[in-house]
């Protein structure tokens, strides 16, 4: 229509120009014939009317361009409302297929293996459609036999330790049995078995790390939390290690603030961590070092802190520290004899306690690693708090 | 002198037993299974019975859980220590009808065992 308007326009501007440029031709003619003097009258009467006529020419011309304008503008509107009906149209039918993609992806991210969608719609939608609901499926199969992997790797971790700690009760036995007649044996004999002693050791540490390892993966790894004192736990602790710290002269001491609240934990695991959390600082440290366990109040938390004065940890190690495998640079020393899994086990068992463990280094300085337990009771909906408030 | 019947179905476990408990005084007992530690309590005279049982908890034949249930049953009130491959097995974990007097994990802490054995059996 804007198209019509427009040759319309430039069809009336033509018309107009011509019949313009004939009134001037006949308004000259009329003039030569005044000049010549004949005539006058009919002469001066068609001067007039051209003039009249160009006037009416004129006014015409507005007129047209006017309702051309309207035309025009009309057209474009009608052309441009048309275009959005159909956009909106097109957009219509693509958003509710594209709305249900989106909303199937968000579920199939967020685990749910199961999304898939509805195939329909324009062809480009239900091709798009058709695509995601065969990477869903390729998706869901994959993770079910990722799933069956898993769980025959932790059954296998499962079967393994348990069955390897009857060969290893053996060897560790019958090493033992050894040293019962080490006055008999040769210093060099008695060496040879505190080799095989040490590294029975070594085993059993590493079979329990495994199992507790594939308990975690397979949500195995649970606590049974009693209100517990933090300062007997400690206490309990370092006289297991206060062995082997004194074997390399250092010294190992605690400094727990007096009346801590109680904790809500399985002791036997808290201890687990300290000994890990000892053992660490003890193996990465030189001859002489000194190993402090500290336990203070935090907010609504009991913190407690291993803090050794050892060679420390780069900051390039830090980030991974707690990652299973992870081990520090043994180069200092040769004590160094843990299987890579304290940390992460540790980080398992604090965060099963609903606690958190971070590490703070200083090459040079040394290293504290710290974890926090809630405070028992605090959380308010605790069966010992109802007890207490009702008796 | 003090008699303990020992139970495990591994020759070198049975062998390791009897070294570490014999030098430490005790007569020493064995059975390769459950089903040999009841056919010996039933066969054997009244009195005759040992003064501890030490019980593998996983065996052939009949595990020593399964042993000790049926002696608990037919009367027999022996104190039992019950011998587990299980890191952390712990009373907790005993059925409370078998009065198991503890449990002992592998690989053995013999030294811990022997004040065990000689609390019990005093």
């Amino acid at each position: 229509m804007a198209v019509i308007g427009v040759g319309r326009f430039i069809q009336q501007r033509q018309d107009f120009e011509d019949a313009i440029a004939r009134s001037y031709q006949v308004e000259m003619a009329a003039r030569v014939r005044l000049t010549r003097g004949n005539d006058n009258r009919t002469a001066r009467a068609a001067v007039a009317a051209q003039a009249n006529r160009r006037q009416e020419l004129r006014d015409q011309i507005s007129s047209d361009t006017r309702d051309t304008a309207l035309l025009v503008a009309a057209g474009l509107i009608a052309g441009l409302t048309g275009a959005l009906l159909l956009f909106s149209g097109l957009i219509a039918s693509m958003r509710r297929p594209l709305e249900e993609l989106v909303d199937a992806a968000g579920r199939l991210a967020a685990g749910d293996r199961s999304a898939r969608v509805e195939v329909g719609g324009l062809s480009e939608t239900a091709t798009l459609g058709a695509a995601f609901n065969e990477m869903a499926g390729q998706l869901e199969l994959e993770a079910s036999q990722r799933d069956q992997l898993d769980r025959l790797k932790d059954e296998f971790v499962l079967t393994a330790s348990h069955e390897l700690r009857s060969p290893l009760t053996s060897v560790q036995g019958f090493a033992e049995l050894l040293m019962l007649e080490r006055d008999s044996l040769t210093a060099k004999q008695v060496d040879t078995v505190e080799i095989i002693l040490d590294n029975c050791r070594h085993l059993v540490r590493l079979l329990n790390d495994l199992l507790d390892l594939a308990r975690s993966d397979a949500g195995r790894l649970a606590v049974t939390p009693k209100p517990t004192a933090v300062a007997p736990l400690i206490d309990d602790a370092v006289r297991t290690m206060r062995a082997q710290t004194e074997g390399a002269s250092q010294a190992l001491s605690e400094r727990i603030e007096p009346g801590l609240p109680l904790v809500d934990v399985e002791a036997g695991r808290i201890r687990q961590i300290l000994v890990n959390l000892i053992t660490n600082a003890h193996e990465y440290s030189p001859e002489g070092a000194s190993i402090e366990v500290m336990a203070r109040v935090v907010g609504v938390d009991v913190e407690i802190a291993v803090t050794d004065d050892g060679p420390g940890i780069p900051e390039s190690q830090l980030e991974h520290i707690f990652e299973r495998f992870t081990r520090g640079d043994a180069g200092l020393t040769q004590r160094v004899g843990g299987t890579g899994l304290g940390l992460a086990i540790s980080k398992s068992l604090v965060e099963l306690h609903g606690g958190t463990i971070a590490v703070r280094s200083t090459p040079g300085v040394g290293s504290t690693f710290s974890f926090r337990l809630p405070a028992a009771g605090l959380s308010g909906a605790g069966p010992g708090a109802a007890i207490a408030e009702a008796s | 002198m003090t008699r303990v019947l020992v139970a495990d179905d591994s020759e070198t476990i049975l062998l390791l037993m009897r070294t570490r408990l014999e030098l430490a005084g005790y007569e020493v007992e064995t059975a390769a299974d459950g089903q040999e530690v009841t056919e010996l309590l039933h066969e054997g005279e009244p009195g005759q019975l040992p003064d501890l049982l030490l019980l593998d908890a996983m065996m052939p034949r009949k595990s020593g859980i399964d042993a000790l249930r049926e002696l608990r049953a037919a009367g027999v009130d022996t104190p039992a220590l019950i011998v587990s491959a299980h890191q952390d097995a712990t009373d907790a974990d005993a059925p409370s009808d078998l009065e198991v007097s503890g449990f002992v994990n592998k690989p053995i802490d013999f030294d811990r065992l022997l004040d065990d054995i000689a609390e019990l059996t005093s």
